[in-house]
């Protein structure tokens, strides 16, 4: 493949983009050419995915060129010049197979296509990519969720694209799927169709592209042919380069208490690998990963709630020991889960910052049956003073807080039930600086009174220095931990990227 | 029941079609020496709440509603009788085409307001919906009398065969026509999963907006048989009809999420509520305990077709 010669398909220059305070995109710029693959590596918030929805057209540019020159070849009548693939399986369940490859590619009334032509088209790139026959007309919520995805890239590849863009469109494919869908590929990119790609599995990005654009922090630092790059130089490249120390006022790796919560055999999804873990007294256990790798999913589980199958424990220093099924169970028995959407499923934005706070435990407040105001003050106080919570009145609504300080107010609801163990859902996501300083010192507070604490977050800084020990999560399951020396940059991201991993024949 | 299931995942309005059968069975059963007025009648009897049904279903296959719809037919009747008939416009070669007109425009509006201004269905058909019932109560503040020939030709016989089955079947005429096009399926598409539909540049927004329009035109033309049958304006019956119609739609195994369901279907499901009316009213059950029985039948229908369903239906996680 020499795609030096090859026409420009797509060329993106310094193209920047923010959502309201939030930069994605600061400088971001790209170039495809026909008859290559083109993959995007870059971890989270590195905003590779903006750089993607801008490339498929999606969203507009704040600033920057973006130019795509289609190949000029004699074209189909439905022809598109992009073409994208999603990491979500769009299917419309409602409708059959046939229509949902071709969902999108008709007027309002007219069809550019005969039906023959369509049915001809799509049971051809189905049975290349299923390596069977399906039958056009069954409904497509009868097919498992790699033939729905590959119904999604049919539904791509249909419009004869000068450009495809993959965004993560493969990691709901089966194995086998997913070969014969880069078999296609390539024949593909032998005609010149230039191909964007986002993956999450380095063997996927070193087996099959031409050129590698590296983000960070909103920038395309470097693109490096794919003969020159292997998985240690890209890694470097997203990490920065720096080989980095951890903070300095990281306390040493705490001495791990007794295990306080247990997880055996835990399933996450019905395919994914089993996970057995035990959370400590003192301890902050970081779960990182790219986005989307089940993260959530094992705080929640942890929760008891929405595993496949295993048992979570929960120990208790008194011998008592308690299965988990349900968030209820586990709040009775000392587990407090802290959600990552505030807005949407901690607060409570018509209350005041004092009712807020106060949820959890009404029944502290009571006096005969009624809530004395005077004793919910007094306990909101003390929570006031040790989290920093800046606040005019108690009384005020929340919503008149800063992120920060409502995310402590909220932080403080869960505190007041006195958890022995603390699953925090992204805490500092969206807060400033000096909230997140002000709940780091909380949480090592914690746990050095004892608390077992997990915490997701998407901040590899984070990572490096608010915890003890890094759980990396790839496809629903552990795939790494790393703690005390073993605890770097360079090996989160490896991890994230499936680096070290067996590839899979 | 296994079969029933997977008939009724590709058929969801045969809940309302065998209740409707099982329905008329009773009532023949319950009302033998009615047979000679009673079993004529029924379709013509039967066609503004089957045509308030039918144009109700078009925005929510789409993933929306028109709250409107009721008004709109009532509208469409005071219209002729007030407005147009007093005027010296009496052809069907004028009235027809101008009350078709005005069943577009109100539509239109309704679909301009959800589709292009993004104003929740809910709150901009309600508002038009107290808009219309507004004009209509203006234009006709007590019911008064009015009609002409041809208008009442539209619920007479020829022979023992009714006319307003006819007329029944223009909206299926034209539905049937646009499924040999691209717009209903980009409709069901919209309304089943517009994130998907969006996605994969399905026209959502023209769609959504049509289904509006659409179930205007239907509307305008349930006007017209309400005129045939009362041969008189009433303004009376706009908000009874809203709901009744969503009932209808309901009970015919139209799902309200969007993206499932068929003008069928709500034609049985107004078939079924026209005939328990007529069932509790021989029996002299009192009009009270009538929206009694409608409330629960809605809730059993609903609650089986989404109990028959709810597997098929559950979108897997990625």
């Amino acid at each position: 493949m020499n795609p030096g010669g090859a026409p420009i398909l797509l060329s993106c220059t310094e193209i920047a983009k923010s959502f309201g305070p939030t930069r994605a995109l600061v400088e971001a710029s790209l170039e495809v050419r026909g008859g290559e693959v083109h993959a995007i590596l870059g971890e989270n918030g590195s905003g590779k995915s903006t750089l993607v929805k801008i490339v498929a057209q999606m969203q507009r540019p704040d600033s920057g060129a973006l130019v795509v020159t289609p190949r000029g070849r004699s074209l189909g009548p439905a022809h598109r010049t992009v073409a994208t693939v999603f990491q979500e399986v769009l299917v419309v369940t409602g409708q059959s197979i046939v229509e949902n490859v071709w969902l999108g590619a008709d007027g309002v009334f007219g069809s550019p296509l005969p039906r023959r032509a369509k049915r001809r088209a799509a049971a051809e790139i189905l049975h290349r990519l299923c390596g069977r026959e399906l039958d056009l007309d069954a409904p497509v919520a009868r097919l498992s969720l790699s033939d729905q995805q590959a119904c999604c890239i049919a539904r791509a590849l249909v419009r004869e694209p000068d450009l495809l863009v993959l965004d993560e469109a493969t990691s709901a494919l089966d194995l086998q799927t997913r070969d014969r869908f880069f078999d296609l590929l390539r024949e593909l990119r032998a005609d010149g169709m230039g191909t964007v790609f986002i993956s999450h599995r380095m063997d996927e990005l070193l087996g099959l592209s031409d050129r590698i654009t590296v983000m960070k922090a909103g920038r395309t630092i470097a693109t490096v042919d794919r003969l020159q790059a292997t998985a240690d130089t890209l890694v470097r490249l997203m990490t920065g380069g720096t080989r980095d120390e951890r903070t300095a006022d990281r306390k040493p790796p705490a001495i791990a208490g007794r295990p306080v919560l247990r997880a055996d055999d835990l399933r996450l999804t019905r395919s994914s690998a089993p996970i057995d873990l035990a959370l400590h007294a003192g301890e902050i256990v970081g779960v990182a990963g790219l986005e989307g790798h089940g993260q959530e999913r094992l705080l929640l589980a942890l929760w008891g709630e929405g595993a496949q199958s295993g048992s979570v424990t929960r120990l208790d220093g008194t011998k008592r020991v308690d299965r988990l099924r349900s968030p209820r169970q586990a709040a009775r028995s000392g587990v407090a889960y802290v959600p990552r959407d505030r807005r949407k499923a901690s607060i409570f934005a018509p209350l005041s910052i004092v009712e807020n706070f106060a949820v959890t435990t009404l029944r502290a407040d009571t006096r005969l049956g009624l809530i004395s105001p005077k004793r919910r003050a007094r306990r909101f106080r003390g929570f006031q003073e040790r989290l920093a919570i800046r606040l005019g009145r108690q009384e005020d609504a929340i919503t008149t807080l800063s992120g920060g300080n409502q995310q402590k107010a909220i932080l403080a609801r869960w505190l007041a039930t006195e958890p022995e163990v603390l699953l925090l859902n992204d805490p500092t996501r969206g807060i400033d600086h000096g909230a997140k300083n002000d709940i780091y010192d909380l949480l090592r507070g914690l746990a050095a009174e004892g608390a077992a604490i997990a915490m997701l977050s998407s901040e590899l800084e984070e990572h490096l220095t608010v915890m003890d020990r890094v759980i990396v999560m790839r496809e629903n399951s552990v795939f790494a931990e790393f703690s005390g020396d073993s605890l770097t940059r360079e090996n989160l991201v490896s991890a994230f990227f499936g680096v070290g991993e067996e590839v899979p024949a | 029941m296994t079969g029933f299931r997977a008939a009724l995942v590709r058929r969801p309005y045969l809940i309302a079609v065998v209740l409707a059968a099982i329905l008329l069975a009773v009532n023949v059963v319950a009302m033998p020496s009615a047979a000679a007025s009673y079993w004529p009648g029924l379709i013509a009897n039967l066609a503004p709440l089957a045509f308030v049904a039918i144009a109700s279903t078009p925005s929510v296959l789409g993933g929306g509603i028109d709250l409107s719809i009721g008004p709109q037919v009532v509208l469409s009747n005071i219209v002729i009788v007030m407005v147009l008939l007093p005027a010296g416009i009496d052809s069907p070669w004028a009235v027809i085409p101008i009350v078709l007109a005005l069943g577009i425009l109100i539509g239109t509006i309704n679909g301009v307001l959800v589709a292009l201004l993004r104003f929740p269905a809910m709150i901009a058909t309600l508002c038009v919906m107290f808009v219309l019932i507004g004009i209509a109560q203006r234009l006709a503040p007590q019911p008064a009398g009015g009609s002409t020939p041809w208008i009442e030709f539209l619920t007479s016989r020829a022979g023992l065969f009714p006319i307003a089955a006819l007329v029944i079947a223009v909206p299926f005429a034209v539905w049937l026509v646009l499924r040999r096009t691209s717009f209903v399926r980009n409709l069901l598409a919209a309304g089943g999963d517009p994130i998907a539909a969006t996605s994969a540049g399905v026209p959502v927004s023209a769609v959504r907006l049509l289904s509006y329009t659409l179930g205007g035109l239907f509307a305008s033309i349930g006007g017209l048989m309400l005129t045939s049958l009362l041969r008189s304006a009433d303004a009376s019956q706009a908000s009874t009809l809203v709901l009744i119609g969503l009932a209808a739609v309901a009970l015919g195994g139209t799902a309200f999420t969007g993206g499932r369901g068929g003008l069928l279907g709500s034609l049985a499901g107004a078939l079924c509520i026209f005939l328990i009316q007529n069932l509790l009213t021989a029996l002299s059950v009192p009009a009270v305990w009538i929206n009694v029985i409608y409330g629960l039948l809605l809730v059993g229908s609903v609650v089986l077709s989404a109990s028959l369903l709810s597997q098929k239906n559950v979108r897997q996680p990625v």
